[in-house]
């Protein structure tokens, strides 16, 4: 399991990952931050599974489940997610 | 406007917590007024954020040496000691149409009530987003907040006199010991009622200055009441889940 964790403006985003070859083949998010609803954080680790650990695919699938669920981060963004998750994959 | 205000009760950390969701579904259900509680944890408690991994963030064995309580909260943000001789716990349930639909709006209108009542106190404190009060810079008081099914509960502390050095035992906060030097460079970020003051207040006197403080910032008054059998009924069934390994070990 690789790890990895990144301090945002508000909250530390801690990612537990387990790759195959380049691609995420299973995530745990954890850490100090804010999301509404609370629910989505599961959306997001589904959504990241299967995900190609580069930038620009974390962001999209980042972006989308903004989209996809409306969920609210105050004052995370979808690029705090993707270096924390780059951070793990790097460790 | 009348809210409903209740009586303070010190509970342990599964029952506050219980009582805090019970509060949230009934308002929801519009069973439940608005309602403001003051509340004290018994034995002293480590509240873990919703998202936040218990492995990662207490020590298990300091908590167990020292039989402190930890519970897993339906709300974000961190980890916190929650003392039983340091600490006034407040709990707020309204309507989601009573509080802007921004987050964080929401959460400097209801932290207004902590910075009005130590106002009343005699000390001079100011939001901070998210979700903290500070008195020159240095914490006294972090909230979290969620709303569900239409309602919003945000519960959070009021440090009158916690016991730091135990909190920085029980908590993972860094890889850096619990040396003196690291204690005194949290007492730089962190404040306390009692230091602020030069003396300590009861906990009946803070709550009075709050219960003020609260009824200026929400522009209502508070009504003494008390919970209904319908909501201490529901208190007693959530209890179980929080005291539960599985909702503790979540994450």
């Amino acid at each position: 399991m690789k790890y990895g964790e990144f301090k945002a403006p508000k909250g530390v985003i801690k990612v537990e990952l387990l790759l195959s070859g380049d691609v995420i083949s299973r995530i745990s998010l954890s850490g100090d931050f804010f999301i509404y609803p609370e629910e989505a954080l599961e959306r997001l680790e589904s959504s990241l599974t299967g995900v190609k650990v580069d930038f620009d695919n974390l962001m999209a699938a980042v972006k989308k489940f903004y989209q996809d669920t409306g969920a609210q981060t105050p004052l995370l963004t979808p690029e705090h997610w993707v270096e924390a998750i780059l951070r793990a994959a790097r460790s | 406007m009348n809210w409903r205000l209740l009586p303070l009760r010190v509970d342990d950390a599964f029952m506050s917590m219980a009582i805090d969701e019970a509060l949230l579904i009934l308002n929801a259900e519009k069973k439940s007024p608005n309602t403001v509680r003051f509340w004290r944890w018994l034995p002293s408690a480590v509240s873990l954020g919703c998202f936040q991994s218990l492995e990662r963030e207490v020590d298990l064995e300091a908590a167990r040496r020292h039989g402190v309580d930890i519970v897993r909260r339906i709300t974000g943000g961190g980890a916190v000691f929650h003392d039983h001789q340091g600490e006034l716990t407040y709990s707020l349930v309204c309507g989601e149409e009573d509080m802007p639909r921004d987050i964080v709006e929401s959460y400097k209108i209801i932290c207004d009530g902590i910075v009005q009542g130590l106002k009343q106190l005699g000390i001079p404190a100011e939001f901070r987003p998210i979700n903290d009060v500070q008195v020159n810079g240095k914490k006294i008081s972090g909230s979290a907040q969620t709303r569900r099914w239409g309602s919003l509960l945000q519960h959070g502390t009021i440090l009158i006199s916690p016991d730091v050095r135990l909190m920085f035992e029980l908590l993972k906060v860094s890889p850096e010991k619990i040396s003196d030097k690291f204690i005194s460079s949290v007492f730089e970020r962190v404040t306390t009622i009692e230091r602020e003051l030069g003396r300590r207040p009861s906990f009946e006197q803070v709550r009075e200055a709050m219960i003020k403080g609260f009824e200026r910032a929400l522009n209502v008054d508070l009504v003494e009441g008390e919970l209904t059998r319908a909501e201490l009924d529901l208190a007693a069934k959530l209890r179980p889940k929080y005291a539960s390994k599985e909702w503790l070990r979540k994450r």
